[in-house]
């Protein structure tokens, strides 16, 4: 079977596992270079490059983190299932900034450029829609999205103080719903270390 | 269909296609497939997803041409969230062709998948 088969047909059978969600066919065919690609809990998490922010004063970086609890958010403007999405994540942040969690959206787009979702604009003008007041880095290479080896959007990295990746996820959900309780559990238990 | 004669229906496997090569009964349903259509001195080109699959409507499906242009797919009736696509959408490729070929995109949803994910096609 061709390389590129078995990268399709991975996804079904991740499904039929219970253990992944649909694969991404454009990132299906980068995942097959690396089949088991990305960082998988618990293991250091990958220091990103990402040199454009928004609401940030300076490119953040995961040394710079440390002793905080970070929460990556993998997101793009145009996907319904992220924006519906956000509000929880908002709310993360005015409930846990202060206590030691930094929320972060990696913005990293589907589609090339014409589509408009690398435009730093475009971007600013979605994070003021949703009222996202946390930072942003702008992945339109995505080389944090490869490094952390994402496949969906949305997607969710939990890191502890440590920079040690705990939790991973992906998928929509909203306030106060069974996976917003248990995205919450996972943050007040490593905040608590 | 208002005269117009249906030139080719092109069944079209996306992230399933290989799969489906490797033969056999039960294979799952194609994502999407392609239809086209002669449209006076264009082509109407339409993109059906399968039933349990929805179109991205905020990232509208792209048809990357070899010449570089990009034909944009769209559609007028949209889901209640303008979230995705309520009717397939169709762009129009000027002159007439029996094949389409280039880089097709789009941003496709499982109906119960709370996921957003990429499929990209070669023609």
């Amino acid at each position: 079977m061709p390389r590129s088969a078995l990268a399709l047909l991975l996804p079904t059978l991740a499904v039929a596992a219970g253990a992944l969600g649909p694969e991404s066919s454009s990132r299906a065919l980068s995942q097959a270079r690396h089949p088991l690609t990305g960082v998988r809990a618990p293991g250091p998490a990958p220091s990103w490059k990402n040199t454009s922010w928004l609401n940030a004063d300076r490119p953040l970086t995961l040394e710079a983190l440390g002793g905080r609890v970070v929460l990556l958010n993998f997101w793009v403007f145009t996907c319904g299932n992220c924006t519906r999405t956000v509000p929880s994540l908002v709310d993360f942040d005015r409930k846990y900034r202060e206590r030691g969690l930094t929320l972060i959206g990696i913005h990293t787009p589907e589609f090339p450029p014409y589509a408009g979702e690398h435009d730093r604009e475009n971007v600013a003008r979605a994070l003021a829609r949703y009222d996202i007041e946390y930072p942003n880095a702008q992945d339109n290479d995505a080389k944090t999205w490869d490094l952390y080896g994402i496949r969906y959007w949305p997607s969710f990295v939990l890191i502890d103080r440590r920079g040690v990746i705990r939790y991973e996820g992906y998928g929509e959900f909203h306030l106060n719903d069974g996976t917003y309780q248990l995205w919450d559990r996972r943050i007040r238990e490593l905040l608590e270390e | 269909m208002n005269g117009l004669r249906a030139v080719a229906l092109a069944l079209i496997a996306a992230t399933n296609l290989a799969g489906a090569a490797c033969g056999g009964a039960g294979e799952p349903e194609p994502e999407v497939r392609l239809a086209t259509e002669a449209a006076g001195t264009h082509t109407r080109v339409t993109l059906i997803p399968a039933g349990h699959v929805k179109l991205n409507a905020r990232l509208k499906p792209a048809l990357e041409l070899a010449d570089g242009s990009v034909l944009r797919f769209d559609s007028a009736r949209l889901t209640a969230d303008s979230a995705y696509f309520a009717e397939p959408p169709s762009a129009l490729l000027p002159g007439r062709h029996r094949r389409v070929r280039g880089i097709l995109r789009a941003s496709i949803c499982e109906n119960d998948a709370p996921v957003c994910r990429a499929l990209v096609l070669e023609l």
